[in-house]
């Protein structure tokens, strides 16, 4: 019997690699494969899906295909170094350290830690699976011998995005009238975060002077974080700054409704889950072109070649002015959801690692 | 306002997608979406070239927000007010408050605390006696250090060169010169954006566009700009600097610079050459255009001379610089006014030593007044 089994640095719920690894795992033992996850650590809810990795060496059997899901450095990298087995990665994308040089040193560090640990993994793999054509150079040019492009699998039915009613009540009470734009990810730096800030302002100063912005997401980078919300108090945006976190899926689907626009103008993105809720939630998105944004975003949304905030903010009047385009924008993103359907991704995924189960055996 | 394409979008793909499947609708549909997008988004940048024209937007407004944020990093404690601000916070701190709050809910918890209070009071003055000498010997050095840097800026200050006349700024050849078709050989098969920088009235910018480049222009003279907005042309009125602060990484595909990147501060050169090597897509062109240094010394008005903070560099350094950086010149090519003497006729008197005379001041005075190199960004 074929068996994939997979290892992942943290198991966590709610988490986009998290969900990432259960779904691909339920989706390989649909097919009748074995398939197991191995973490160095697992949040109190998962526990009981997951085992520890140093525990493999007992359990390996010959015709093993070791899948790892890399998007952090971990001992697990040097763990699957040592291992004889054929190598799979399903590679995230690692944050260049550059963006944490000056905000956090030890952020930095880890980063580079894991970009070195990519590099050394990527030769010794049989084939790297990337989320985005992006991430599948990245991978190239570390000499990964093969690649191919599957998206994240992601849980995108509808009743996984109900909006929770009191949510919403609460929000549109808060801001009236006002434009909301919204950007949803962790406050870290190569979010770009002030560049929203910047373009909330000149929004404010050139077509509504009432508009608000949303920010959903963890502060993963304090110094950046406070750093983000000090320079708006400074710019006198303290009150139109809204940050949420630790949201429920239904709560943040209420802050997705309530907003006007999405606006992503980060500068390193390997795939940006974000803009695919975004279409799932119908609210039109201006999104900087870096990184795999461009390719995710597909023609669903403005995308910009440059973050300067009038550029940015011209973008969202035009969006949240002209009804025909906002109109257009969200009927586009339904239609480029058609292309990160689960069912067709899992699909995908069982059809590569068949061709390796059936290259490793052909070696054998 | 352009109309949307009437057929709604297609599954599938997009041009570049590297998920899903083909689009039922066909190419033309994804053109139509492509073109409707264009023509959506060059109506953004004809907003923002309104609002900038209009005064909605002052020049330099978008570059002082950059640093305001800056203040607020880690990194941006350089600003004046920022360490003053911070060494206030530092002095506060130095003071150690010994006489500890006493009160309570309960009665006898007061008398309790003020008991141990007035009990303890000669063992606590003796320790935040030295711990107060302490913070106050460590803020002494602060104020010593901010003194110094503070006396440093003053200094560096004092170097700085005044602006240049307006006049005097060198504004970018037009396409028709000799380096254009070199240029756009260069930049043939380019599909990423290219930006040209100093791009004057943008002649090159639209030789490019003809030979099927995706280029724009921008200029830091809005004077300069007219002619090519007056076109339609994609320009806009900003410095090479500013603009690729805010290009994302690795976006483009070209880079033309051109104009005053021959006398930026060393400083500033430095800051270029960052941006150029992570704004260009690996692979991507850089084309790079500056006079002759010695071509420049001898023709450029007295005043550039004396006040440009900097002069242009030998193709050499720049090669050394790019090379430093991960880039691979590919071609220098010299050109521009040619100001070189002729050679006598071998048959005149003393033809020799006057030709060899000549070759020395055609050497040393008077060679190729410009240069073009062509580089690669190899990793």
């Amino acid at each position: 019997m074929t068996a994939v089994h997979q290892f992942v640095p943290a198991l966590l719920p709610r988490d986009a690699t998290g969900d990432h690894t259960r779904a691909l795992r339920d989706a390989l033992r649909a097919v009748g494969w074995e398939s197991d996850i191995y973490v160095e650590a697992a949040h109190d809810e998962l526990q009981h899906e997951a085992t520890y990795f140093e525990k493999y060496p007992d359990r390996a059997r010959p015709g093993d295909i070791l899948l790892y899901q890399l998007g952090t450095s971990s001992p697990v990298a040097e763990f699957l170094l040592g291992r004889d087995e054929p190598l799979v990665l399903d590679y995230h994308n690692v944050t260049p350290e550059s963006y944490y040089e000056g905000w956090e040193e030890h952020t930095a560090t880890k980063v580079a830690l894991a970009r070195e640990q990519v590099a050394a993994l990527a030769p010794r793999a049989v084939l790297g699976i990337a989320d985005s054509a992006f991430n599948a150079a990245e991978l190239e040019t570390l000499g990964c011998p093969a690649t191919a492009v599957i998206p994240i699998l992601v849980d995108l039915d509808a009743d996984h995005g109900r909006v929770d009613p009191v949510e919403q009540e609460r929000l549109a009470t808060a801001h009236g009238d006002a434009t909301v734009l919204l950007f949803v990810g962790r406050i870290s730096p190569n979010k770009a975060h002030q560049r929203l800030v910047e373009a909330l302002w000149v929004y404010r100063r050139l077509y509504d002077p009432e508009a608000r912005l949303h920010l959903v997401g963890p502060s993963v980078t304090p110094s950046y974080a406070e750093a983000v919300f000090a320079f708006a108090a400074e710019l006198g945006l303290a009150g139109a700054v809204r940050h949420g976190e630790g949201l429920t899926p239904s709560q943040l689907a209420a802050w997705y409704e309530d907003a006007d626009v999405f606006v992503c103008l980060s500068e390193h993105e390997g795939f940006c889950i974000p803009l695919l809720e975004a279409m799932r939630a119908g609210t039109p998105i201006v999104a900087l072109d870096a990184g795999a944004v461009a390719e995710t975003l597909g023609s669903a949304g403005i995308l910009l070649s440059e973050a300067r905030p009038a550029t940015v903010a011209a973008a969202v009047d035009r969006v949240h002015r002209d009804d025909r385009l906002s109109a257009w924008l969200v009927d586009a993103g339904h239609h480029r959801l058609g292309d990160f359907a689960a069912d067709a991704t899992r699909r995908l995924f069982v059809e590569v690692l068949s061709g390796v189960a059936a290259q490793e055996q052909v070696v054998a | 306002m352009p109309t949307p394409p009437s057929a709604p979008p297609s599954a599938g793909p997009d041009a570049d997608s590297g998920a899903g499947s083909t689009a039922p609708g066909g190419t033309s549909d994804v053109a139509d979406r492509i073109r409707y997008l264009d023509e959506v988004m060059a109506e953004i940048d004809a907003e923002v070239r309104r609002r900038r024209a209009s005064g909605d937007l002052p020049a330099g407004l978008e570059r002082e927000l950059d640093e305001l944020f800056l203040e607020f990093s880690p990194v941006g404690l350089q600003g004046r007010a920022r360490l003053r601000e911070t060494l206030s916070l530092v002095d506060g701190s130095a003071y150690v408050d010994i006489a500890v709050p006493t009160a309570s809910n309960k009665a006898v918890g007061s008398y309790i605390k003020r008991a141990m209070r007035q009990g303890l009071g000669w063992y606590m003055n003796f320790i935040v006696a030295q711990i107060v000498k302490f913070a106050w010997s460590v803020s002494r050095m602060f104020h010593v250090v901010v003194d110094h840097i503070e006396d440093l800026e003053a200094a560096v200050e004092a170097h700085r060169t005044p602006d240049l006349p307006s006049g005097a700024v060198p504004t970018a050849s037009d396409g028709t010169t000799w380096w254009a078709p070199a240029a756009a050989e260069a930049l043939a098969g380019v599909t990423e954006r290219v930006v040209v920088a100093d791009c004057g009235d943008a002649s090159l910018v639209e030789s490019l566009v003809a030979a099927g480049v995706d280029a724009y222009g921008v200029d830091p003279s809005d004077v300069a700009l007219e002619p090519a907005l007056d076109r339609g042309v994609d320009v806009r009125a900003e410095a090479v600097l500013d603009h690729l602060e805010v290009v994302a990484t690795e976006a483009l595909g070209g880079i033309v610079l051109t104009g005053s990147i021959q006398w930026l501060r060393p400083n500033e050169r430095e800051r270029l050459l960052e941006l150029v090597a992570s704004r260009l897509a690996v692979d991507g062109t850089l084309v790079l255009h500056s006079a002759s240094p010695g071509a420049w010394a001898a023709s450029a008005p007295a005043v550039v001379r004396d006040l440009a903070p900097g002069h242009p560099l030998h193709p050499e350094t720049w090669a050394h610089l790019l090379g430093s950086r991960g880039f691979a010149v590919r071609a220098t090519v010299t050109g521009g006014d040619d100001r070189r003497l002729d050679r006598v006729g071998e048959k005149l008197p003393e033809a020799g030593s006057v030709n060899a005379a000549i070759d020395v001041i055609n050497e040393l005075l008077l060679g190729p007044t410009e240069y073009l190199v062509v580089a690669t960004r190899e990793r």
